[in-house]
């Protein structure tokens, strides 16, 4: 911030606005305003100085009262939030956001989906909720996808996912056969009626 | 039954078992006091007999009709291998009347799913004339081809399907 040089008519802060008319009117700012004084022209060395105005934290009050009033024209955004901004992108909304939580914390999830991949690769249809049934497409597809490369490595992927070896080792077996030909989509959601016990929305999801 | 083609295609009805059709008839299954929709859920102990099925018939006609149920998901939907289990055929049902007016070409026998899901396929097809001796009654259930069957017997394409699902109840009652 660059200090001008004090006008003899007083110590007043910086003219970087441009309604200097206005400000003229008023009384100069006080030591809110972040803006050491300069000493004066006419200065007697051996008076103790009137104490310097140190550049105070302000970082929680404007910069320039007079924004509040609404009447500058410079864009109040960059101006209002001064000091404190760490540049964390945190929104108060779900924008953006894909990831299905299913109401469990991410353990329970992620055992969930486990245990829902299993019992759709073994039964072949399952009657589930909308919403699990939608979040488990994705690992189906991975499942599959790992049987379609068929090597040891994604073998023991595969292990580590599904609960069950003997379905791990049908998989890799009937995949080629199966799903050869078809790129992706492995999997068949049928919106169904609801729970009775609760009106959960239902849906059997099954593999193509 | 309203135009319900999109229901059989999701369901995957069109596709594994019947081949893509028109409806030109209109019929209703019943299980009891429960009516059969597409997709429903029908418990085994409940379809054990018999379902009253009745063509509803829009004119007067002598049209008579050929019914057939099958399975396409035995032993379990993830690997049907006896795609598909042949439960029910009864010839010669005349339009406007329910099943038992026709002629049972293989005995009924309910739904016991041993695993999983399984989808329960009613097909109703249009016969050219009354069908006296030239069809057989197959013993074989399984491996059963209702494509290969309407060819055979020159039935053509479905008028009329509707399918159920069904699983095995737990045997213990849930407390």
């Amino acid at each position: 911030m660059a200090i001008p040089i004090p006008m003899a008519t007083g110590c007043r802060s910086s003219s970087r606005w441009s309604m200097v008319s206005l400000k003229s009117a008023l009384p100069p700012l006080t030591s809110a305003a972040s803006s050491i004084k300069l000493p004066c022209r006419h200065r007697t060395p051996p008076r103790i100085r009137s104490p310097q105005l140190v550049r105070s934290f302000s970082s929680l009050s404007l910069v320039n009262p007079l924004h509040s009033l609404g009447f500058s024209d410079m864009s109040s955004f960059g101006e209002n939030f001064t000091i404190i901004d760490n540049g964390c992108r945190f929104y108060a909304m779900r924008h953006g956001r894909r990831v299905p939580k299913l109401n469990r914390p991410p353990d329970q999830r992620r055992a969930l989906l486990r245990g829902l991949t299993t019992q759709l690769l073994k039964h072949g249809r399952i009657k589930t909720t909308r919403a699990r049934a939608s979040a488990v497409r994705k690992y189906i597809d991975k499942m599959i996808t790992l049987a379609k490369d068929g090597s040891l490595h994604k073998r023991r992927q595969a292990l580590g996912f599904i609960y069950e070896k003997q379905i791990v080792h049908a998989l890799f077996a009937e995949v080629p056969d199966r799903y050869g030909d078809r790129n992706g989509g492995y999997t068949r959601i049928i919106r169904t009626l609801p729970r009775r016990g609760d009106n959960a929305p239902m849906a059997y999801i099954e593999l193509v | 039954m309203a135009r319900s083609v999109e229901t059989l295609v999701v369901g995957g009805v069109i596709g594994d078992v019947l081949d893509m059709f028109t409806p030109a008839s209109e019929f209703n299954v019943q299980y009891g006091s429960k009516q059969v929709t597409n997709g429903c859920n029908i418990k085994p102990s409940a379809a054990a007999d018999k379902p009253h099925v009745q063509i509803l018939c829009h004119s007067i006609s002598s049209n008579l009709y050929t019914l057939v149920m099958v399975d396409p998901d035995a032993p379990s939907p993830s690997e049907p291998r006896l795609r598909e289990w042949l439960h029910w055929i009864v010839v010669d049902i005349p339009e406007g009347h329910d099943a038992t007016k026709g002629r049972e070409l293989v005995a009924y026998v309910g739904p016991q799913p041993p695993t999983g899901i399984h989808r329960y396929i009613l097909a109703l097809f249009k016969q050219e004339g009354a069908m006296e001796g030239r069809i057989q009654a197959t013993d074989v259930r399984a491996n059963f081809s209702t494509r290969r069957f309407a060819e055979r017997n020159r039935l053509g394409l479905p008028v009329a399907a509707v399918y159920f699902n069904s699983q095995k109840e737990p045997a213990v009652k849930k407390r």
